[in-house]
């Protein structure tokens, strides 16, 4: 009999009925916030401008709220602060409050030059850990102009595109010094269950009983190279997952997990802008004219297809593409394309049919928004993150996250230093709904916090570290909103 | 029996693309129309822009492919037309009932008076006057590259209240002969200008 102790060489065999488990359901209802369209109607003739404009105008009612509620009525001295219409229209002297966008002035950035001189030389310079140099200037800027901002109440760690209300009086030589700040804050949170329960009262249909919901798994940076060195532990990650590794115990703990979630960089080196170390490579390499079929190396792309398909039939997988996956390289990603996938695309539907698949493979962009069981969750694959840590240091990955939340940005380093869409009608990358989950994959390490909104919002931040480092996945339960990591490796006998 | 040779030739033909650097459509230096020099501008000369117009028949090769950027714009407003003709929005329900009047008492409020300092726009239509000052509202966000009705149109949606009377001008100028031309602001033709080649 098989106990639920778990230890299969007691009892006799064959008595009862072998235990056999079901994996929970899962509830999931994507959103397609990022989706761009597709063919002629994707124009990249407009200018980063109107992006800025966009932010900016978005979030400009919301940060006004918030200031007038903070300094509605401060007061220095006699004077009262008021608010200023046009960033320009600061008078020397006068306590005033401006909303603008936020500008760094970074002598580090990097530059156009920088990607000249790679073909020119024989090695490019290498990448930069981080752009902040001592001499940095931060300015606040709307469609009236730049204001240069000084004061010691900028300890606070501000990046480029962030939008903030201001609160100071402009000095002699013109620079604008603060005293306080305002961002826009966490918006709106949605209740759990908010969208299907609207799309069932439309529909005139009675709201079903819901089950207890179970966990999502989700891990990152799986980074396959085809080589035989990640065998064992995508092995190892694909038993657990299915079930088939442990006991009765350990499976009925695996049942629980109703989803996988991959955020990003599956493949490693299978971006097409080449890193400096592939151009190189290739550099050096033969030079033939025309495109070299011989030199394409498709055991990365049938490895991951491969763990996929396997884990598919019993696990459904929302797979974001990352920056070293096969995915165009500006923001806002779009879905990996099915023909990377020939055995596991049978379980997805066709972008013919439907741009998504509610049950088995769905390729979503990054960053992604979508419900699972009721609860919103946005998600990137981490280079919106790793960007802005560059421009400040000695700041946690958390914190960053949480900053990113409260000023309503999803990238604000876009596009200054991250490559993205020219978007012209409405920015998606600004957050209109909070949600109630918030991961980012590819992070140096594992972390989870919940943040508090001014409206009783509370958000669940996880960072997720890179699988093929640290050989962890994180589990995150549905109900109880707890996190839990775990460590998929053998176990070292103690020395 | 030794296999039947192919008639065709003796390699299949592949089906991946080549480039070309042949014929018309693959020309890599930029024919065009001289852009309006500045000395032409200096004299009273009305405001005539029918010479990059795709609307009418193509006259000579050159002036028939539009660039990148005039072709986002007509591609933009080509988007707003079949939009408009499957419904009107409640703004330009409201737009299309404006009179001319009223357009004419709202551009005489908003500085009309100084018309006869502005040497400058002497030759120009009052709704080329209106719609020239929608674009320099820089509230309403940037004018270049962008199509005048869909700026209007982002503007309202982002609740900055642009002037229903800027819509009804465009409205009106749309029932015109030029209609893909009045859609791009004259900053963006000076901006984006063609090449002169000849020069």
């Amino acid at each position: 009999m098989v106990s639920l102790t778990g230890n299969m060489l007691r009892g006799a065999p064959f008595e009862d009925p072998a235990y056999l488990p079901s994996r929970a359901p899962s509830a999931y209802n994507p959103l397609h916030t990022f989706d761009l369209s597709r063919g002629t109607e994707k124009l990249y003739s407009q200018q980063y401008a109107d992006m800025y404009f966009l932010r900016l105008s978005q979030l400009r009612k919301a940060v006004i709220e918030r200031a007038k509620d903070a300094w509605g009525d401060f007061a220095l001295g006699e004077e009262r602060a008021r608010m200023v219409d046009r960033v320009l229209d600061v008078r020397q002297g006068e306590l005033c409050w401006v909303v603008g966008t936020v500008y760094m002035e970074m002598g580090l950035k990097p530059n156009i030059l920088d990607d000249i001189s790679k073909e020119h030389w024989i090695a490019a310079p290498p990448p930069r850990e981080t752009y902040a140099s001592g001499q940095d200037e931060m300015m606040l800027e709307d469609e009236s102009g730049r204001l240069r901002v000084t004061g010691d109440a900028l300890n606070a760690h501000y990046v480029t595109g962030c939008v903030l209300a201001a609160l100071g009086t402009e000095q002699a030589d013109g620079t604008f010094q603060v005293i306080a700040t305002q961002y826009a804050d966490l918006p709106r949170q949605p209740q759990r269950w908010e969208r299907d329960d609207s799309e069932l009262v439309v529909a005139k249909k009675p709201k079903p009983k819901r089950e207890r919901a179970g966990k999502i798994a989700i891990v990152s940076g799986l980074e396959i190279t085809g080589k035989v060195d990640d065998e064992l532990a995508l092995d190892l990650l694909l038993e657990y997952l299915t079930g088939e590794l442990g006991g009765a115990p350990d499976q009925s703990k695996t049942t629980k997990i109703s989803r996988l979630v991959i955020a990003g960089d599956s493949l490693s080196h299978s971006s097409p802008i080449l890193s400096r170390e592939d151009f190189a490579i290739k550099k050096s390499g033969k030079k033939g004219y025309g495109y070299d079929a011989s030199a394409y190396n498709s055991s990365p792309t049938e490895r991951l297809d491969f763990l996929l398909s396997q884990i598919l039939p019993t696990l459904p997988i929302t797979l974001l593409p990352g920056a070293s996956d096969p995915a165009n390289v500006a923001l806002p990603q779009q879905p990996l394309h099915p023909a990377l996938f020939p055995q596991s695309r049978q379980y997805a539907n066709p972008p013919v049919k439907s741009n998504e698949s509610l049950e088995g493979l769905d390729s979503v962009t990054n960053p992604w928004e979508g419900d699972i069981e009721g609860w919103r969750v946005l998600g990137t694959g981490g280079q919106t993150v790793a960007d802005l840590l560059k421009y400040v240091d000695e700041v946690e990955t958390l914190e960053v996250m949480e900053m990113m939340l409260r000023w309503r940005c999803i990238a604000p380093t876009a596009p200054d230093t991250l490559w993205c869409y020219p978007f012209q009608d409405e920015d998606p990358l600004v957050v209109q709904d909070c949600p109630h989950i918030y991961f980012a994959g590819n992070q140096a390490k594992f972390g989870s916090r919940i943040i508090q909104g001014p409206a009783d919002q509370q958000v669940l931040l996880i960072a997720v570290p890179k699988f093929s480092l640290t050989k962890t996945i994180v589990l995150v339960d549905l109900e109880t909103m707890t996190v839990e990591l775990v460590d998929i490796g053998i176990a070292q006998a103690a020395a | 029996m030794p296999p039947k040779r192919r008639t065709e030739g003796t390699a299949p033909k592949s089906h991946q693309s080549t480039l070309a650097f042949h014929g018309a459509a693959n020309k890599v230096t930029k024919a065009g129309t001289r852009a309006p020099s500045a000395k032409k501008n200096l004299i009273s000369e009305p405001v005539v822009k029918d010479i990059k117009v795709e609307v009418d028949a193509p006259d000579t090769v050159d002036e028939a492919q539009p660039t990148t950027v005039e072709a986002a714009i007509i591609e933009q407003t080509e988007q707003e037309v079949a939009a408009q003709k499957v419904a009107l929005t409640p703004e330009e329900v409201t737009a299309k009932r404006i009179t001319d009047a009223k357009i004419k008492k709202y551009w005489l409020a908003r500085g009309g008076k100084n018309e006869k300092l502005k040497v400058h726009q002497k030759d120009l239509s009052m709704h080329e006057k209106i719609l020239r000052e929608f674009d320099m509202s820089g509230q309403y966000g940037p004018c270049t590259g962008i199509a005048r009705l869909k700026r209007w149109k982002r503007a309202h949606r982002l609740d900055l209240e642009p002037p229903i009377e800027v819509l009804a001008v465009l409205l009106k100028e749309q029932e015109g002969d030029n209609k893909l031309l009045v859609q791009r602001s004259h900053v963006d033709e000076l901006l984006n200008s063609r090449a002169d080649e000849d020069a």
